[in-house]
């Protein structure tokens, strides 16, 4: 028949499975969807209505959020303490990749191993004795240690196998030529190495940047000043001075917490994704 | 692997020329530059005069901060050159991130403790013994507060802390919802002696079949989840138990198991309470009835609808008020304790404790017996403020014990597996003793 | 460009005739090492020693009072208090739930969307966004959604007629719940694994074995899946170790809760340490947790090499 030619078969094909995945979708989206919608709603009309169009468009519900606790100030907290772990992630991880992929000296492999078996390692096993070291240096309800533990645990030694597996690839001869040219090791590390290793980088830059942006184990044991606060902690501390949640409030901050980094995310969604492939490779 | 394997080739043609890598080297040390700066200016803290206390609250309410910089610009004329700093800590992580502080080396000088807190820091030795600073001030009359809402902040002759929020358990209710059902309000009931724990059993029926919504929500809704004891404990006192006494768990005896299983029913039966899961939120108006603390009706000022306070429905034993608490306390490990315990006295003297009552009730017998304080609340008619009055001096403050934290985390399993609807009351009563037994 | 020009005559001159190029490399290596090795020492190989001295001791966290007590805290953890095991239990759980499940959805949809056609890019940026998401947010959001009547899930069921359990009310629902949102957070980084993969088959393969009249079914089953097995084992290692770590997504999803049914290691070391103020016994739920996550990792390990 007519219908079944194998160009109409591939067309139908095509289309169920299209279905199904947006059918699959759905769960994935939705949250999203939701969370906008009802970050412009009452605090009733959250409860009262399903529909996803808000009755009445609550926009100051956006202008609030940022009256109800030093939001802004936690925003550029969450923001600042991201660039700062990760500028220091990319120093000391290409660095020390760089080390491990292209110097020869003893002990290499042992030190190698070593740093993979604190890639193993949750958090919440040294937490404690990392609380007490903060404590005697004086580093407790500041940002210090939201910037240490990151860029030195699991999150920078992980970041260091990436950068040594990209070092591994880059030819030796481009690096030999730098000699020849009289260049230090720093400086073939500094003009060669770390120009070549672009991808590298960035994969590392995003992978580290979205880690600390939504890091909340620590936050939430080193910080108790509300100005002091980051993202994740304050998203959950929209309640009135009673404790009862401020749901309206919760979700327009959310939401505001989340949009930016999703739109950055749409537009660069290539190279984040492949950054994320590049880590998951290493392991 | 693959995957690597497959860009390599790819992005190294891209990224050979060694002068474009000059200038990303430039840029990056350009950008470094403010980060640095940010870094710097955030990492610096302010200085710490000698003469500045750090004092944490968990209201960031602006009419209670102002109230509290006042007292703050009142203590300036008693000790020159003093000023006070007041810490917000959210209420939900308050007690957590009070302890965080402590354990790390960098307590307040002064902070709000919540009354099932304070026997756990009393017993850890972290609170300062206020008596000393209290009983030398002439003027301060220690005597004055209620000696049932000291029991909590005092242990012989030593003062662990100063009431400052002695809140009663009222019930709050929905004028337009009862007047919708046809129904007296609570108010009108207690007047007649009719507001008991089987009337309201009926009217929050009735409340929800002719309204659509909920007859009653536990406070704000958390009932079944971090605020159990205060669903519970008000009508477990009105049928004459209580969570514990003299270490032995209370929760399995006849008249708390009758209590509760009247709320279970009220639950699961009637559905006339809003069920675990569900929001109802009475604030809103999505819910006829609600047992909360006093303080919290400074949020009823933009309620949509007519509402009301009313005492809390008696029992088979009864009325029986019951108290929230919180005081102020001194950190051992402060810096500046003395001066810490002066402003605590201050704090807490005959005027201010007068002018603090229109948000914070009271523990001053002096203040209570004033008709300041039945018309110190603009939102609540004075009758109504004599329930609130009556409650302080006759109420029992909630059960605390200084494991607390522990016994709430050993209960919580336990009332959870309670609230279901095919739940044996009896059975999960046994089973929550069961498991804080060996903490009492 | 005078730089190079100086260095090439220091590089001449050699600053340090004594060291041998060995050595010197050997001190460079050691050098570019060093932040990294600091950082080790202090944050973690430092606090691991440390956190197995406390988990010999009874330490308050607010009194700061501490006494040695030998192995009572293991003792009790693992032979007296039954709440150990039924964590235990919970992680296992969690993770036998999660990581399956984690790794059958994301090879699907891989396999779903590793081809060329109109929309791959949209529907992988869906599937992924959640990964880029904060987890705080996205367990704010699903909690709404999972309430017992109100919640979308159940509206969505009691349209087909089907009345939804009250899922964060009811341990093994709850269970159930934590894991598949915490799926749907995370199955995009597998996915995006598996496709790069996939991708990297050679296309000859799929065509030789079509011309010899296999189906679908048996390419994916003799020529696929075997060359997926190095990225198999990987996500597996990283999908179980994160499993393992999962804290915040419980805490503000179910807080461990309901019945402690969704009470997982991560979150019981917190809740002992920090709430109940028990550094010892929390130290010692530490180190029980270091082993198992080691153990794990180690018998995954083997069997990688063994399978490579």
């Amino acid at each position: 028949m007519d219908a079944l030619t194998p160009r109409r078969l591939r067309l139908i094909n095509q289309i169920c499975w299209t279905l199904a995945l947006c059918v699959a979708a759905i769960p994935f989206l939705f949250p999203f969807i939701w969370m906008v919608s009802s970050g412009l709603k009452s605090a009733n009309e959250i409860f009262g209505s399903p529909s996803i169009v808000p009755r009445a468009w609550q926009w100051q519900n956006f202008v609030e959020v940022f009256s109800y606790q030093p939001f802004a100030r936690q925003y550029f907290n969450s923001l600042y303490i991201a660039l700062t772990v990760t500028a220091a992630t990319l120093l000391v991880s290409s660095l020390a990749g760089y080390a491990l992929a292209r110097l020869r000296f003893a002990g290499s492999a042992l030190i190698g191993l070593f740093l993979v078996s604190a890639l193993m390692v949750p958090e919440e096993v040294t937490i404690l004795p990392n609380f007490f070291m903060m404590r005697r240096v004086g580093f407790i309800d500041s940002h210090w240690p939201l910037i240490l533990l990151p860029v030195f645990g699991p999150q920078g030694i992980m970041a260091t196998f990436l950068m040594r597996q990209y070092f591994m690839a880059v030819p030796r001869e481009l690096e030999e030529a730098g000699k020849m040219d009289g260049l230090s090791r720093f400086g073939v590390w500094w003009r060669i190495a770390v120009p070549l290793s672009r991808p590298a980088l960035a994969a590392v830059a995003i992978i580290t940047f979205l880690n600390s942006w939504n890091l909340f184990l620590e936050p939430l044991i080193f910080v108790s000043s509300l100005e002091k606060f980051t993202l994740p902690l304050a998203l959950s501390n929209f309640t009135d001075p009673y404790g009862a949640p401020l749901w309206h409030l919760q979700l327009a901050a959310t939401t505001l917490a989340v949009v930016p980094i999703l739109i950055v995310y749409v537009i660069a969604q290539r190279q984040i994704v492949e950054s994320f492939a590049l880590s998951g490779v290493k392991g | 692997m693959d995957h690597a394997k497959k860009t390599r080739p790819l992005t190294i043609s891209r990224l050979l020329p060694i002068a474009r890598s000059e200038t990303a080297g430039h840029g990056a040390r350009r950008a470094g530059a403010p980060v640095l700066a940010a870094l710097a200016l955030m990492l610096a803290g302010s200085p710490a005069w000698a003469s500045e206390l750090r004092f944490t609250i968990w209201t960031g309410n602006e009419a209670h901060l102002k109230m509290l910089n006042g007292f703050a610009e009142g203590f300036k004329a008693v000790r020159p050159g003093v000023t006070v700093k007041f810490e917000t800590i959210p209420p939900a992580d308050y007690t957590q991130k009070l302890t965080f502080q402590i354990a790390g080396g960098n307590p307040p000088d002064i902070g709000w403790l919540m009354e099932d807190a304070a026997p756990t820091f009393a017993n850890a030795r972290v609170l300062e013994d206020l008596a000393p600073v209290l009983n030398a001030k002439k003027d301060y009359d220690f005597a004055d507060f209620s000696r049932p809402a000291l029991g909590l902040w005092t242990n012989g002759a030593r003062v662990h802390g100063v009431p400052f929020s002695t809140s009663p358990f009222v019930m709050f209710y929905n004028k337009d919802m009862f007047d919708k059902a046809g129904l007296e309000d609570p108010l009108a009931l207690a007047a007649k002696g009719q507001w008991n724990m089987t009337t309201f059993q009926d009217v929050a029926k009735k409340l929800t079949v002719a309204n659509g919504r909920f007859g009653f929500e536990f406070k704000d809704g958390q009932g079944y989840e971090s605020r159990i004891m205060h669903g519970l404990m008000p009508p477990i006192r009105a049928y004459g138990g209580d969570a514990w006494a003299n270490k032995e768990c209370g929760l399995d005896k006849p008249n708390a198991i009758a209590a509760v299983q009247q709320l279970h029913d009220m639950v699961f039966k009637d559905k006339s309470i809003v069920p675990p899961g569900e929001r109802g939120d009475f604030f809103s108006g999505n819910a006829g009835m609600t047992i909360n603390q006093i303080s919290r009706a400074s949020i009823m000022a933009n309620a949509a609808f007519k509402w009301g306070i009313a005492p809390l429905p008696t029992g088979p034993s009864g009325e029986s008020p019951v108290i929230g608490q919180a005081g102020i306390v001194v950190f051992a490990a402060g810096k500046q304790k003395q001066l810490a315990a002066e402003f605590v006295a201050f704090v807490t003297n005959k005027q201010n404790v007068a002018v603090a009552a229109q948000f914070f009730p009271p523990a001053r017998a002096s203040v209570l017996a004033s008709n300041d304080f039945v018309n110190s609340n603009k939102l609540i008619p004075p009758e109504q403020m004599r329930v609130v009055a009556d409650a302080i001096v006759k109420g029992k403050v909630l059960p605390s014990h200084d494991k607390s934290p522990q016994i709430l985390a050993a209960m919580k399993p336990r009332v959870d597996a309670l609230w279901r609807a095919e739940a044996n009351v009896e059975r999960s009563l046994r089973a929550v003793c069961a498991a804080i037994q060996p903490l009492l | 460009m005078g730089q190079p020009a100086t260095m090439a005559a220091r590089a001449q001159r050699n600053d340090a005739p004594w060291l041998t190029l060995k050595m010197r490399e050997a001190m460079e290596a050691w050098l570019f090492l060093s932040p990294t090795l600091a950082g080790f020492l202090i944050f973690f190989v430092a606090p691991l020693v440390a956190v197995l001295g406390y988990s010999l001791t009874e330490w308050n966290l607010l009194s700061q009072q501490a006494t040695f007590v030998g192995l009572a805290n293991y003792d009790d953890a693992l032979m007296r208090n039954a709440d150990f095991w039924h964590v235990a239990r919970n992680s296992a759980v969690f993770a036998l739930g999660l990581v399956p499940l984690n790794m059958a959805l994301a090879l699907l949809l891989a396999l779903a969307l590793s081809g060329r056609f109109r929309g791959v890019v949209v529907f992988r940026t869906i599937f992924f966004a959640p990964v880029v998401t904060s987890a705080a947010a996205w367990a704010i959001v699903w909690k709404f959604q999972l309430q017992g009547e109100a919640g979308f899930i159940n509206q969505v069921l009691a349209g087909i007629g089907i009345t939804g359990p009250n899922w964060l009310r009811e341990p093994n629902w709850a269970m159930a719940a934590v894991i598949v949102t915490r799926v749907i957070k995370m199955v995009g980084l597998n996915m995006i694994l598996y496709i790069a993969a996939l991708q990297a088959i050679p296309r000859d393969y799929d065509a030789a074995a079509r011309l010899e009249g296999a189906s679908g079914l048996q390419i994916f089953r003799m020529i696929t899946w075997p060359l997926l097995g190095p990225t198999t084992l990987v996500i597996m290692v990283i999908t179980t170790i994160g499993s393992f770590k999962v804290f915040d997504h419980i805490y503000l999803m179910t807080g461990g809760g309901p019945e402690n049914g969704t009470l997982v290691l991560a979150f019981y070391i917190y809740q002992q340490g920090f709430e109940f103020f028990n550094v010892g016994y929390a130290s010692a739920l530490a180190m029980i947790m270091f082993v198992i996550v080691m153990a794990l990792t180690v018998v995954q390990l083997a069997l990688r090499r063994k399978d490579t």
